[in-house]
């Protein structure tokens, strides 16, 4: 449905591929993805833990350290690629273009630097402001992100902060040099429900405002379902399967997807069995030769040992199984 | 309604947070008390799933570690079939513990790594049952292994061997192992992934109908709660604050909190769903909780007397707004 844009989209990632130096050899944890995130769009990438959600993030901003690293992958941000960058130049580009929200907002914000002290920096960093001037801007943004008498709270240490009133603070940072894109990662995991409903209110409303996109990394499809227009699900290093998220909650073309769809307990529902499917996900080093799914797939054929099945468009998204290329069983 | 099981009589746990002696006196302060658990009521009834949600820091899983006997109330009493949990009895304590076991939430913890996984589930076999021979008490794991779908050979393996999943597997079986009638679950499924968390679920029903087990459900997330439990109770900073029939208690939540937490649940069927209220403030630290009525600086339908006074549990809600005048 974006394809008919004719400009480039916003972030465009084009076979990346990370892989884990091990002892025993190498493993593939991101294994050739491509997807694109449009302007003003709110892609969610799902998947359980250990389906590399988190890598993909940082292989974007190229944070991963060895014996993590991208073998391969073009990545480019408003058409121009920015996988080849310098570190001076990446630096730049980390918090001026591309802003991070992570899970944890107490490891993420500096213990011993007052909140102040911490916006400032950022936004001298990336903005040509007076130390006055970001001050004033910084209790501006603080504002915005609902902090209560920004005037006064500035000064404070991050400990003095309870838990949704330091992802505001990790979330004023992270829109403190205007992004024009926002990856967040797991940005409520570790906060409770009537906090995370406020959080993602107001990361929905500023990105908004501001025509940011934002790739919201999160295992909580409730979460994806309220918040993204479009979901990339990831199972072992792959995506599987992309689309709007309507489609992909309604009618999930993988049976990933739609095993995973139904094996999540809703409000809605009554005490039902859940659908559940079997094993677990595949560990790196035990990757299957075929389809990484396969061995848990209950309409798996003789073709999915053996071959890996590539993401096939359909009208609405994309899923990557033979079924849908018209095999049969 | 059917004799009540577990009943769970005015239970109330302080903890004492304060400074050192020395400091206290040095900087004249008080002492400083934390209510965990502020007068909890409840019942469950023989062969039930009761749950109770609330947020971090409300007390729930407190009440849980009371329920089975791990910390002593403060005050009140858990009584199972009609006899205290609370009597300085060995023989009586030792007897009340074998009928009450417990699933913690993070299987990579409550499992001893140096212990193979048929030694971890022999251990209940071997403290309530002692004499029993040793070829028999193999065959008593064999069996428990293949009742949570594991396979008999697993018991030589360690713990590090198995995914999250199959730990909590493990887990399960050494609870079912004391041959138990009440097993308290707390937050059994929050460490795992949502395919893994779907075979859990529906193992925890399965045994339930299979050996007539009664739960009590720790958990914050409401989905799973709804999935799982016949009654629930929300809970609010140590009180109980709405009780009620699972279909109730969605379809028509009374108390204002758990109208405002049902809101504000993310949910797969709220797809593109804008908010319809406004979710406001935090859960105040426990330590100095608001006066009155807990949830009183939240609620939109605070008044003057729920500053002051803090609302009874009546007809299963504790609030001076919605409950109807007995």
């Amino acid at each position: 449905m974006l394809q008919a844009v004719p400009a480039p989209p916003l972030l465009d990632v084009k076979d990346l591929t990370v892989q884990i130096d091990t002892r025993r050899g190498p493993l593939l944890a991101i294994d050739h993805i491509s997807f694109h995130i449009a302007r003003g769009e709110i892609l969610g990438i799902v998947g359980e833990s250990g389906a590399g959600k988190s890598l993909t993030g940082a292989a974007i901003i190229n944070l991963l350290t060895p014996p993590i690293r991208r073998i391969q992958g073009e990545i480019s941000l408003q058409g121009a690629r920015i996988d080849g960058l310098s570190i001076q130049a990446m630096r730049e580009l980390r918090g001026k273009k591309i802003g991070m929200i992570f899970q944890d907002p107490l490891t993420s914000l500096d213990p011993l630097a007052t909140i102040a002290q911490q916006l400032i920096e950022t936004l001298r960093a990336h903005l040509p402001l007076s130390p006055s001037a970001a001050r004033a801007r910084a209790i501006g943004l603080l504002r915005e992100v609902g902090i209560p008498a920004p005037e006064q709270r500035i000064d404070a240490y991050p400990h003095a902060f309870s838990g949704g009133m330091r992802q505001r603070v990790v979330i004023a940072l992270a829109l403190a040099a205007e992004p024009e894109l926002i990856i967040a990662d797991e940005p409520t995991t570790a906060l409770d429900v009537s906090v995370q409903a406020q959080i993602i209110e107001l990361l929905k409303a500023l990105c908004a405002q501001r025509g940011a996109s934002i790739m919201l990394i999160t295992h909580d499809m409730g979460v994806i379902a309220e918040t993204a227009d479009r979901v990339a699900v990831m199972y072992a290093g792959r995506i599987v399967e992309i689309g709007p998220v309507a489609q992909i909650i309604q009618s999930p073309r993988h049976p990933y997807t739609q095993g995973l769809m139904g094996a999540i307990p809703s409000l809605g529902a009554d005490r039902t069995r859940l659908t559940q499917i079997s094993g677990a996900m595949p560990r790196l080093t035990a990757l299957p030769e075929g389809c990484a799914f396969a061995p848990r797939c209950t309409k798996a054929m003789a073709l999915c040992q053996t071959q890996r099945p590539s993401l096939t468009p359909h009208e609405q998204g994309a899923a990557a199984c033979f079924l849908l290329e018209g095999a049969t069983v | 309604m059917s004799d009540p099981f577990i009943e769970i009589n005015q239970l109330s746990k302080d903890f004492d947070v304060s400074p050192p002696a020395l400091e206290r006196w040095i900087e004249r302060s008080p002492r400083r008390i934390l209510h965990a658990v502020d007068k909890v009521s409840f019942h469950i009834t023989r062969g039930e799933t009761f749950a109770l949600v609330g947020e971090s820091g409300s007390g729930k899983s407190t009440i849980g570690r009371m329920a089975v006997g791990l910390l002593s109330p403060t005050n009140g009493d858990v009584k199972l079939d009609h006899q205290s949990l609370f009597r300085s009895d060995a023989a009586h304590t030792q007897a009340m513990r074998r009928r009450i076991q417990m699933i913690f939430q993070d299987p990579y913890a409550s499992l001893n790594p140096r212990w193979r996984t048929g030694s971890i589930i022999a251990e209940p076999l071997r403290v309530f049952n002692p004499r029993q021979p040793k070829p028999e008490q193999i065959e008593a794991i064999a069996r428990l292994l293949e009742k949570v779908g594991l396979s008999p050979v697993d018991a030589l393996k360690f713990p590090h061997e198995f995914s999250g999943g199959q730990r909590q597997r493990i887990a399960i079986a050494r609870a079912l192992a004391a041959n138990p009638d009440f097993i308290v679950c707390d937050e059994p499924t929050s460490a795992l992934d949502v395919s893994v968390q779907a075979q859990i679920l529906n193992l925890m029903r399965d045994l339930q109908e299979q050996f007539g087990l009664t739960y009590l459900l720790i958990s914050h997330n409401l989905a799973v709660v709804r999935h799982m439990a016949r009654r629930i109770g929300v809970i609010y900073l140590g009180r109980l604050v709405e009780v009620a029939d699972a279909s109730q208690l969605f379809n028509n939540p009374r108390h204002p909190y758990t109208r405002m937490l049902l809101a504000a649940v993310p949910d797969i069927q709220k797809i593109g769903a804008g908010r319809t209220t406004r979710m406001e403030g935090e859960v105040p630290n426990p330590i100095n909780p608001p006066s009155g009525c807990h949830f009183h600086p939240r609620c939109p339908l605070a008044s003057t007397r729920c500053t002051q006074e803090a609302p009874e549990l009546i007809d299963g809600v504790a609030c001076h707004a919605v409950a109807r005048p007995a």
